[in-house]
C-alpha cells in the first residue's frame, strides 16, 4: 500500500513537471507554435524598448532612445562594429523626450517636462559632457527644423505669451538665443529654407490660411496668397534648384490635393509633380538637405510611392528585394545616402527597424517594433468599398479572425477617430488584438474621413449624427448581407469621435449593435465645442460650420449629442474616460453612467482620473484593454 | 378495579382534560393573534408614510436629479429661445414647478461692463433674464432687461446668490483637481424652501480659464457665458397618491407648521416632513378608528382562517390517533375471547380424559363393555385435543409462512373419494354429495388440501339444523381454474358478518358454535388457499344455506 501510494505521488509529481515543462516551452517559444492563441494585453499595447533610431550625419552612429532607469536614455551603436553600443546620458529622473543629432559629435535633447519646465540641452557622444544649451524656463517648445546650420538651429517657444510660439534661434556654441520673428498671434506653422534661414510663415485665423514669404531675414513678411479651410495648402519645404520656391501639396482649384511647386514670390502654382486622380497625395520624400522630392506618397488601399529620383527608387528596389513582402520605409539617412534607417511593416507584422548600407549591400534588424508579437499568427487586412444609401462610395477595411468564435464571426465595427483622418493599410494592435480574440474588425473611410479629396471631406460638414452614422450604419448592412459575419453579434468600439459613432449607435441603433464601447468619446458635442475658447472667433466658426453653431442651432447639437439620449439606449455600454479630458466632463459622464445605471443597463464605466483624453499611463492602457478585451468577450460570446 | 390494570381502559379525565387544554389554547391563540394584529397594524400607520412619501416625492427627485442637471450638458449655450423649449417640456411634466427664471449670465474681464457683480476684474453680469411660467405658457412672458436699468430686486436676488458663491469659489478652486461632489452642490445648487438655483457646470478648463480673468492673465478680452435658472415650486401641487389606502384615509399636503384642530380622540395622525425645496410642507396623514378598525379585520382573518386549520388539522390527528386505538381493542378483546374459547375446548376433553380415568382407576373391575368404553373415550379424547393442538400448530406455521409445500399431481376424483370415505365415517348423518368434473390433475400439496377440506365439512355439518344436514360438493375445472363450491343447507350468515367471517378469532354469535370452536377454521382455510396461490369467497343467505367458492389457477 505505501509503496503504491509513493509510485502514484511520483507519477503525480511527473505529470506536474511534465505540465509545468509544456508551459515553460510555451512561453518561451513565444508564438512559434504559430496556433491562434489568445495573446496576452501586455504583448500589443506595451512600448518598445528601443525607439527612435537616427543615423548621424557621416553615417557612422546610429542613436535611439532605451530604457535606464526606468526612464528613456539615448543610446549609440556603430553600424560598424557590432555589439558595441554606448549609453552616453545618464536621467533616472526625467527621461529624454526628443534628440537630434546636432552634428556628428553632439546630439541635442530635451527632456520630459516637469512642471512645464523646459530644457534643452547638448551631449558629446564621446566624452559624455553635457550642456546646458537653454536653462529652465516654464515654456513649451516646437522645433522648426531640427538641422543645426552654422552653430544654430531655430525653435519656437511660446516664452512672451502663453499662446502665441515667436521664433528663436538657438546658438549653440554661445548657449544663447535670439530671436528672430514676432509672432503677431496668428502665425500656426514656421518654415526655414535650406540655409536655415526663417523666409516662410503660415498665418491661421482657422477659416482662411493665408502664406507669408520673405526673400531674405532681412525683409518683412508679407502675404502672398490665402485660402479657406475648406481648401489646403500644405507647404513642404524649399526648393533647392529655385530658392523663391516651394513645394507643397495643394488642393486649391482640384479636389483632391496635389504635389505642386509654388513660386512664392507671386504665389502662383508654377507646376504639379505629381497629383493620383482618386486619393490625396500625403506628405513625403522631401528631402531637407538637398531642397529636392524624391517621391509622393498616396493611399489608395494602402500606401503607394511614386518615385521622382532615381537614386531613391533604386534604393527601395535594393531594400525591398532584401525584405520581400514587406512595406518598407526609411526613416533617417545619413548626408551621402548611402546608409539608411529604415523600417517595415505588413498587415500582419509589426516589422522591425533596420540598418542599412548601400554600398555594401547589408541589412541589419535594429530592434523589432513590437518583440512580442514576432511570428504571432496575426489576422489579414483586407479592404472593401461598399455604396452608402446615397450611392457614394465607401472604403474601408475588413479583418478577419484567424480563429472565429462560432459558425459566424462576431465583428466589432471600429470608426476611426477626427472624423478628419482616415483607416489605413498596416499594422494596427487595436485590430489585431481584437481578431485575435476572435472577432473580425470593420473600419470604414466614412465621409469626412481626409485623404479622398476636400468633397468627400466635406461632405461630412455638420454630418456627426447624420450621413457620417448613416455611411457607418450602411457598411455594417452591406457586411451583414455579405453574410460571413454574425448580424446579432455586432459591438462598435471607437475612441474620440469613434466613441461618439458608438455612443450615437447605442443611443439610435440599440437594434443593429449588441453592445458599444466609447474611449473618450464626445458623449457632449455642447461641450466638445466650448474646447474652443470664445475669443478665437473665426476658429469657432469653423468649428460651427464643420459640426455645427450651438447659439443657433442648439437643437441640432441636442439632437446628435448622445448624452440628451441615454434613455435610448437598450444595450450593455462601456465608457473610459480620462478626468482631465477638455472635450468632455467628467460631471456629464458620471451623469450619463449614473442614467444607464439607474435603468439597469449594464456599463463598465472606466474613470482615470490623472489621465487626459487618452491614457498615456501603460498600466491604466493595459487595464483599459484588458477591460475592453472581457468586455466584448462576454457580450460577443 | 385492580384487575382493570391489566386489560384494556378508557380514561376519561384525560381525555377530558385533554380537549380543555386544546380548546383553552385555541382561544388563547386567537386572542393573541388579534392583539398582534392590531399592533401591527398601527405600527405600519406610522410606518408607511415612507412609502407615499417616496412616491410621491418621485417625479420630484426625477426633476431634481435629471432635469436640473440637464442643463449643464448646453455648457452655456443656452439662449431665451432654448430655455423656452426646456421650461415647456419641464413646466409640463411637472406641475409643481410653479415658474422658471432664466439669467442668461456673462463672465468677463471687459472693465467696461460697469453692472453685474464684480470680483477683481471678473464680472459677472446678466445679458438677460426671462420668466417662464405655466399659465402663460405659449408665448413665454419674457420681462428681458435692458443692459442698463436695474433689475427688480427681487429678481436679482437669486443671481446675486449665485454669482457671490461662484465668485468666491472660482476664487479658491484648485483647477488641477477634479470638482467634488459637495462643491458641486455648495456652489452650483441652491436649495431653499420653494426655491431651486441652479447653475451650469462648467469644465475644468473654463474654470481655469475663469480663475485666468479674475487675475487678469488673461490677454484677450473674453466673454464667457453661463446659464443660471431659478425654479419655482409650489409643493402643493404635488400631484399626491395614497398609495397605502388601506391604511390613510385621508392624506393632505400641508404647510410644516400645521396641527390638527380635530379633537376627535378616535382619529389617528401622522406626518413626514417633504425634503429639499419642498421643506417647508409635510405630508399628513389621518385615518379614523373605524376604518382602522375595517383594516384589522381584514388582516386578522386570515389570521383566524391559519389558527382554524392548524386546530382542525389537530382534531383529525386526534381522531385518527382514536381510530388506532379502537382497533386495537377490538383485536385485544378477540384475542382475550380465544384464550378464553381455547381454554374451554382443552378443558371438554380433559376433565373427560380425568373423569375416564378417575373411573378406571376407582373401579376394581373392569368388565370387557366398560374397558371397551373408557378406552374409546380416551381416545377420541386424545384425538380431540391432538387435532386443537394441530389446528393452532399450523395456523401459527403458516402464519408464520413456515409450512412447507409439498405439492404433487393429485387425482381430484380419488382425492374426494378418499375425502368422502372419512367423512362418512366422523358424520355419519350428514348428507355429502361430491360431483367432480375435472379431467386432468391438479398440482397442489394434498395434506393442505385437505385440511381445507376438512374444515369447510366441520363448517357444514355445524351449522346444519340436525334434520338437514346436506353438503353440495362441486369441482369444475375450466383451461385456467379450478372451482371448488361448498353449498350447504344450514342456517347461513347475516350480510353484515359476511366481511368478518375469515378473520382470525371471529365467531358469528350462535347456538351452534358455543362449544368446539376457537373463530380459526375459515381463517386457517383462508391463509391455506392463499398460500396455495387460490382465492376463496363466500356467499350465503340467512337461514337457507352458505356457499364457499375456491379457486385455484391451474398453472
Amino acid at each position: 500500500m505505501e509503496e503504491w501510494r509513493g509510485k502514484s505521488v511520483n507519477m503525480v509529481r511527473h505529470i506536474v513537471f511534465w505540465l509545468l515543462g509544456m508551459t515553460f516551452t510555451a512561453f518561451l517559444g513565444g508564438c512559434d507554435d504559430h496556433k491562434a492563441r489568445i495573446i496576452p494585453v501586455e504583448d500589443f499595447f506595451s512600448e518598445p524598448e528601443k525607439t527612435n533610431f537616427k543615423i548621424s550625419p557621416n553615417g557612422k552612429y546610429i542613436a535611439y532612445l532605451n530604457n535606464y532607469g526606468g526612464q528613456k536614455n539615448i543610446y549609440v551603436l556603430e553600424p560598424d562594429k557590432v555589439g558595441q553600443e554606448q549609453r552616453i546620458t545618464s536621467e533616472t529622473e526625467l527621461g529624454i523626450q526628443s534628440y537630434f543629432w546636432g552634428n556628428d559629435n553632439e546630439l541635442i535633447f530635451t527632456k520630459d517636462k516637469k512642471n512645464d519646465s523646459l530644457q534643452v540641452f547638448a551631449v558629446n557622444r564621446a566624452t559624455l559632457a553635457v550642456r546646458h544649451l537653454m536653462p529652465a524656463s516654464s515654456v513649451k517648445l516646437r522645433w522648426i527644423s531640427p538641422k543645426v546650420i552654422d552653430n544654430g538651429f531655430l525653435i519656437s517657444l511660446n516664452e512672451r505669451d502663453s499662446s502665441v510660439f515667436d521664433v528663436y534661434r538657438l546658438h549653440t556654441d554661445a548657449c544663447k538665443k535670439e530671436l528672430v520673428a514676432r509672432n503677431p498671434g496668428n502665425i500656426i506653422k514656421w518654415f526655414a529654407d535650406l540655409d536655415g534661414q526663417l523666409r516662410l510663415a503660415l498665418a491661421s485665423d482657422s477659416v482662411k490660411e493665408t502664406m507669408l514669404y520673405r526673400a531674405s531675414e532681412k525683409d518683412a513678411f508679407r502675404p502672398v496668397m490665402s485660402n479657406s479651410f475648406r481648401n489646403s495648402i500644405m507647404p513642404i519645404g524649399f526648393s533647392g534648384e529655385n530658392k523663391n520656391h516651394v513645394f507643397a501639396l495643394s488642393n486649391i482649384n482640384r479636389d483632391k490635393l496635389a504635389l505642386v511647386e509654388i513660386d512664392m514670390e507671386t504665389g502662383e502654382e508654377v507646376r504639379i509633380i505629381y497629383s493620383h486622380p482618386d486619393v490625396d497625395v500625403d506628405n513625403g520624400g522631401y528631402s531637407s538637405d538637398r531642397g529636392e522630392m524624391s517621391y509622393a506618397t498616396y493611399a489608395t488601399w494602402k500606401q503607394q510611392r511614386h518615385f521622382l529620383n532615381k537614386q531613391t527608387e533604386e534604393v527601395y528596389q535594393a531594400i525591398s528585394q532584401k525584405l520581400d513582402g514587406y512595406e518598407v520605409s526609411i526613416l533617417d539617412r545619413d548626408t551621402a545616402r548611402t546608409r539608411f534607417i529604415l523600417r517595415s511593416y505588413t498587415d500582419k507584422d509589426p516589422g522591425a527597424t533596420y540598418y542599412y548600407d548601400i554600398t555594401e549591400d547589408a541589412l541589419i534588424k535594429l530592434a523589432d517594433n513590437s518583440p512580442a508579437l514576432k511570428d504571432c499568427l496575426l489576422a489579414e487586412m483586407k479592404p472593401i468599398t461598399y455604396r452608402a444609401r446615397d450611392g457614394r462610395q465607401i472604403q474601408g477595411y475588413l479583418t478577419m479572425p484567424v480563429k472565429a468564435k462560432g459558425k459566424k464571426t462576431p465583428v466589432i465595427v471600429y470608426p476611426h477617430n477626427g472624423p478628419s483622418d482616415r483607416n489605413r493599410w498596416g499594422f494596427n494592435p487595436e485590430v489585431q488584438f481584437f481578431a485575435n480574440r476572435g472577432f473580425a474588425v470593420f473600419q470604414v473611410n466614412y465621409r469626412g474621413s481626409t485623404g479622398y479629396g476636400k468633397e468627400f471631406w466635406s461632405s461630412g460638414f455638420k454630418e456627426w449624427g447624420g450621413k457620417i452614422q448613416d455611411d457607418i450604419t450602411d457598411g455594417v448592412r452591406w457586411l451583414i448581407d455579405e453574410g460571413v459575419v454574425d448580424s446579432s453579434r455586432i459591438g462598435i468600439y471607437g475612441a474620440g469621435f469613434g466613441g461618439y459613432s458608438a455612443l450615437h449607435g447605442a443611443c439610435f441603433n440599440s437594434d443593429l449593435y449588441a453592445c458599444a464601447a466609447s474611449y473618450s468619446g464626445f458623449a457632449n458635442l455642447f461641450t466638445y465645442l466650448k474646447e474652443v475658447p470664445p475669443h478665437l472667433k473665426p476658429y469657432l466658426q469653423m468649428y460651427y460650420e464643420i459640426i455645427g453653431n450651438p447659439e443657433s442651432e442648439p437643437d441640432l447639437i441636442k439632437a446628435m449629442s448622445p448624452v440628451f439620449h441615454s434613455d435610448n439606449i437598450e444595450i450593455p455600454v462601456f465608457i473610459a474616460q480620462g478626468g482631465k479630458d477638455s472635450w468632455s466632463t467628467v460631471n456629464e459622464t458620471n451623469q450619463f453612467v449614473q442614467k444607464l445605471k439607474k435603468r439597469k443597463i449594464p456599463i463598465t464605466y472606466i474613470l482615470r482620473e490623472e489621465e487626459g483624453r487618452y491614457f498615456r499611463n501603460e498600466e491604466n492602457r493595459i487595464l483599459f484593454y484588458r477591460e475592453l478585451g472581457a468586455f466584448f468577450d462576454k457580450y460577443l460570446k | 378495579m385492580t384487575h382493570r390494570r391489566n386489560t384494556y381502559r378508557i380514561n376519561y379525565v384525560l381525555v377530558s382534560a385533554f380537549i380543555v387544554v386544546v380548546i383553552a389554547s385555541f382561544v388563547l391563540a386567537l386572542i393573541l393573534a388579534r392583539d398582534l394584529t392590531i399592533t401591527y397594524v398601527e405600527n405600519e400607520f406610522a410606518s408607511r408614510k415612507v412609502e407615499v412619501l417616496e412616491y410621491n416625492i418621485g417625479p420630484f427627485n426625477d426633476f431634481f436629479q435629471n432635469r436640473i442637471p440637464e442643463i449643464s450638458f448646453y455648457q452655456g449655450y443656452l439662449d431665451s429661445a432654448g430655455v423656452a423649449s426646456y421650461a415647456d417640456s419641464v413646466l409640463q411634466t411637472y406641475p409643481f414647478v410653479e415658474r422658471i427664471v432664466f439669467y442668461d449670465v456673462a463672465l468677463s474681464n471687459s472693465e467696461y461692463i460697469d453692472y453685474g457683480f464684480s470680483a477683481n476684474s471678473l464680472v459677472v453680469y446678466p445679458k438677460g433674464v426671462y420668466q417662464f411660467s405655466q399659465h402663460n405658457k405659449p408665448d413665454s412672458q419674457s420681462t428681458a432687461t435692458n443692459h442698463t436699468t436695474q433689475l427688480p430686486l427681487s429678481l436679482s436676488d437669486d443671481f446675486n446668490n449665485m454669482a457671490v458663491k461662484f465668485a468666491a469659489f472660482i476664487e479658491r478652486v484648485d483647477t488641477t483637481k477634479a470638482l467634488r461632489d459637495d462643491d458641486i452642490f455648495k456652489v452650483f445648487y441652491s436649495v431653499t424652501p420653494g426655491k431651486i438655483s441652479y447653475m451650469n457646470i462648467p469644465r475644468r478648463d473654463d474654470l481655469k480659464t475663469y480663475k485666468e480673468l479674475m487675475y487678469r492673465k488673461h490677454l484677450h478680452d473674453a466673454v464667457y457665458e453661463q446659464d443660471i435658472l431659478t425654479y419655482f415650486i409650489d409643493p402643493n401641487k404635488l400631484s399626491l397618491k395614497n398609495t397605502v389606502p388601506e391604511l390613510y384615509q385621508h392624506i393632505q399636503i400641508q404647510p410644516l407648521v400645521y396641527e390638527s384642530i380635530d379633537t376627535d380622540p378616535d382619529l389617528f395622525t401622522t406626518e413626514t416632513p417633504l425634503p429639499g425645496a419642498l421643506a417647508d410642507y409635510k405630508i399628513y396623514f389621518s385615518s379614523s378608528r373605524p376604518f382602522l378598525q375595517t383594516e384589522i379585520n381584514r388582516r386578522f382573518l386570515p389570521v383566524l382562517a391559519g389558527v382554524v386549520a392548524i386546530y382542525l388539522l389537530l382534531a383529525v390527528i386526534a381522531y385518527l390517533i382514536y381510530r388506532n386505538l379502537y382497533v386495537n381493542k377490538r383485536m385485544f378483546k378477540l384475542q382475550y375471547d380465544f384464550i378464553n374459547n381455547l381454554t374451554h375446548e382443552f378443558k371438554t376433553p380433559v376433565s373427560v380424559i380425568k373423569i375416564a380415568g378417575n373411573n378406571i382407576k376407582s373401579a376394581k373391575q373392569l368388565s370387557d363393555n366398560e374397558r371397551i368404553h373408557y378406552g374409546r373415550i380416551l381416545d377420541e379424547e386424545a384425538d380431540r385435543l391432538n387435532n386443537l393442538m394441530n389446528t393452532l400448530l399450523s395456523f401459527t406455521q403458516i402464519e408464520n409462512k413456515s409450512i412447507k409445500m409439498e405439492r404433487e399431481e393429485v387425482d381430484l376424483h380419488e382425492f374426494c373419494d378418499k375425502v368422502l370415505a372419512a367423512s362418512k365415517i366422523k358424520y355419519g348423518d350428514l348428507n355429502i354429495q361430491c360431483n367432480v368434473d375435472a379431467k386432468r390433475t391438479l398440482y397442489i400439496d394434498p395434506v393442505l388440501l385437505n385440511s381445507i377440506f376438512q374444515n369447510l365439512i366441520d363448517n357444514a355439518y355445524k351449522y346444519s339444523k340436525p334434520d338437514n344436514k346436506v353438503l353440495n360438493i362441486q369441482i369444475a375445472q375450466t383451461k385456467k381454474q379450478v372451482t371448488m363450491r361448498f353449498a350447504d343447507k344450514g342456517i347461513g350468515i347475516a350480510k353484515k358478518e359476511l366481511v368478518h367471517i375469515f378473520k382470525k378469532f371471529y365467531r358469528v354469535q350462535n347456538q351452534y358454535n358455543q362449544q368446539g370452536s376457537v373463530g380459526l377454521g375459515l381463517a386457517f382455510c383462508k391463509e391455506l388457499v392463499n398460500f396455495m396461490g387460490g382465492n376463496i369467497s363466500v356467499e350465503s343467505e340467512l337461514g337457507k344455506g352458505t356457499t364457499f367458492i375456491i379457486i385455484f389457477p391451474v398453472d
